[in-house]
């Protein structure tokens, strides 16, 4: 792998974007971000980051979730294996599931969300700098 | 607000009094009533025959009992086409609509009803007529058979007060004077006929005087006395009947006057449940808002006071401290909140898993560990193994037991305890959380489960808090069916025991 580690950060709170970026720049990783699903899906595309941090919730209760589910079901292995860690505020009263509907077609109902690791929130900055540590590390090691 | 129609259904409003259905019972008992007469009839004068030294014309009375035979049948057979949806009419005999389908003559016989209330259908004006009908046809088989069996002078003559008793329990007070007036006719067409040789006299040929038919004063004083006993009785009769049937209708009202009453106290009762669904889901709404700039907040502090500490003045680091404890503080109560209006907002009981006692306890005693450590407190559990699964909702129940673990450590000074135990007894899982602290006063218990209620000692003890945990204790235990209870000794320890249920009807 030539230089550093690249991940793509995204949420709708800038200020959050912001510290977070500083967070991740001060353990020298490569931060790029995206404030909604759209810009998550056309970064994913036209910069390959090594990792993605998705917030859940994002504007639409939902959007964090439909990025997944987007990217997993293309055809490109890149994005099928790109290691995620969702932002959740997982005690949050959400109607949300962690598996796919069926009918989705890519994976089989009731199969869990298929992403690396999840952070909560509010966000500790030792906490997803540890997470972000041990996904890369497992990615890492499969290649 | 539109409070919509409760989910369950009102009760139907309590139909007319089956008025219908009652008159054409009480045709039935008629019928049964008239089978007994004949039959009686014929057992009599069978007896009549062998004890009393008297002649007997058997043969024009049994042939009298035999036409009411053959009548009685006809009129069973034609009840029962009633019964089944009316004569005559294409078969709609039961949805008619009150009293315009009940014609004249029906109104006449029937009964009357108080004004608003319907209480006949098109199938109780047939009921009426057959009922009427059947009258006038006893009376006269009646006459017959009288005229057959000595005429005036048999005191078989007094059987007339039956059909008039009989009107009155059936028909109108109007049509029971008119019943009572045809018995009248009846009778005097009887003596007057023999009376005057219109009709032949059959005597009882015996020990009565056999010439009493043809004395005007006893035939008159018999005719006048007789007529005067129908009367009376019709009156009598109708009168108690009538009162009877008012408190009847007195019944029907108010049953009428309760489901209305049921009906609007439903539709209250949904508004208010749909006002306070608006409030939980306004009171998410708002917590749910303030949680992301408090997130953003207490982030953007922790990465000052953790990462970069040297770049500020140790004086500005204890503020930033401060202002870091105090947004942790925010935070938690709006998490709180959420907690509370969802446990309030009660997630679908579709949404319900199956949740393994073991896994909840472990992960609320997780979920506390740091702070009872911080606290100088020792958390322990003892969970009973082999613990069936209970079917419920896994947050609501983790915060149910976190909180109730989260108030023990929190009200227990340092070096004392806080117990977790699990068990199930006769179908019900059985949590229970014992601390050795502070306690809650008598005269706080009641209000503990009130929203934002602090007890002075617990302010005192701990200053920090929301006041909401045992509501969302409440709010979680009321979506399982389950029920808490909560011991207290000021300044020894309180101890809190939780059921539920481990199945319930869905």
């Amino acid at each position: 792998m030539e230089g550093k580690t690249k991940i793509l950060l995204v949420d709708d709170d800038q200020d959050l974007v912001d510290i977070l970026t500083m967070v991740m720049e001060g353990r020298n990783y490569e931060v790029v971000s995206a404030k909604d699903a759209s810009q998550a899906l056309s970064q994913a595309e036209a910069e390959r980051p090594d990792l993605i941090v998705l917030d859940v919730m994002m504007p639409e209760a939902t959007e964090g979730f439909h990025v997944v589910w987007d990217l997993r079901s293309r055809k490109e292995t890149y994005f099928q294996d790109v290691p995620i860690i969702m932002l959740t505020a997982i005690h949050e009263a959400t109607p949300l599931r962690f598996y796919p509907d069926s009918g989705d077609g890519t994976y089989s109902p009731g199969e869990y969300l298929p992403v690396q690791g999840f952070v909560d929130k509010p966000v500790e900055p030792e906490i997803l700098l540890k997470e972000l540590e041990r996904v890369l590390a497992i990615s890492s090691g499969s290649r | 607000m539109d409070g919509g129609k409760p989910e369950h259904s009102i009760p139907e409003k309590p139909r007319a009094l089956p008025a219908t259905e009652v008159l054409i019972g009480r045709l039935g008992w008629l019928i049964r009533l008239r089978w007994v007469a004949v039959g009686g009839s014929l057992f009599f004068v069978e007896v009549a025959r062998r004890v009393l030294p008297i002649h007997i014309y058997f043969s024009q009375i049994f042939t009298v009992l035999g036409m009411l035979a053959l009548y009685n049948m006809i009129l069973g057979l034609v009840l029962r086409r009633v019964r089944r949806g009316g004569v005559g009419d294409s078969g709609n005999g039961s949805g008619g609509e009150g009293e315009e389908s009940v014609g004249g003559v029906a109104r006449f016989i029937l009964p009357r009803t108080l004004p608003g209330v319907e209480y006949y259908d098109s199938k109780a004006a047939q009921a009426a007529l057959l009922a009427g009908a059947q009258i006038g046809f006893d009376l006269f088989f009646l006459a017959l058979l009288l005229h057959f069996a000595g005429g005036i002078e048999n005191p078989l003559r007094v059987f007339f007060l039956f059909h008039i008793i009989i009107a009155s329990i059936l028909l109108s007070r109007q049509a029971t004077y008119v019943v009572a007036t045809a018995g009248l006719v009846f009778l005097s067409a009887v003596a007057l006929g023999e009376f005057w040789g219109i009709l032949p006299h059959y005597a009882l040929e015996g020990h009565w005087r056999l010439d009493g038919y043809l004395d005007p004063g006893l035939v008159g004083a018999q005719l006048f006395l007789l007529g005067v006993t129908l009367f009376v009785a019709a009156y009598l009769a109708s009168s108690i009947a009538a009162r009877l049937r008012r408190r009847e209708l007195d019944v029907v009202v108010l049953s009428r006057y309760l489901a209305d009453k049921t009906e609007s106290l439903e539709a209250t009762c949904a508004e208010l449940s749909a006002a306070e669904e608006a409030k939980s889901q306004y009171m998410r709404k708002v917590a749910h808002e303030l949680r992301g700039p408090l997130g953003t907040i207490r982030t953007a502090l922790t990465v000052v006071l953790e990462m970069m500490p040297e770049t500020v003045a140790e004086k500005t680091l204890d503020l930033i401290r401060r202002a870091h404890r105090r947004a942790g503080e925010l935070a938690d109560i709006t998490q709180e909140l959420l907690s509370l209006s969802r446990a309030k907002g009660g997630r679908a009981v579709a949404d319900f898993t199956l949740v393994e006692p073991a896994v909840l306890a472990r992960h609320a005693m997780e979920r506390l560990e740091f702070r009872a450590e911080e606290a100088g407190v020792s958390l322990s559990a003892e969970v009973e193994g082999e613990l069936p699964a209970i079917l419920g909702d896994p947050e609501g129940l983790g915060d149910l037991l976190a909180n109730l673990l989260g108030n023990a450590v929190r009200y227990t000074p340092k070096g004392g305890s806080a117990t977790l135990r699990v068990h199930g007894v006769g179908g019900r899982l059985v949590m229970e959380v014992e601390d050795t602290g502070i306690g809650i006063p008598k005269e706080d218990l009641p209000r503990i489960f009130d929203e934002f209620f602090r007890s002075k000692v617990a302010r005192e003890f701990a200053p920090d808090g929301s006041g909401l945990g045992m509501a969302i204790v409440k709010a979680v235990l009321e979506h399982h069916e389950g029920s808490i209870s909560v011991e207290s000794a000021p300044g020894e320890g309180t101890r809190v025991r939780v059921e539920i249920p481990f199945e319930f009807d869905l």
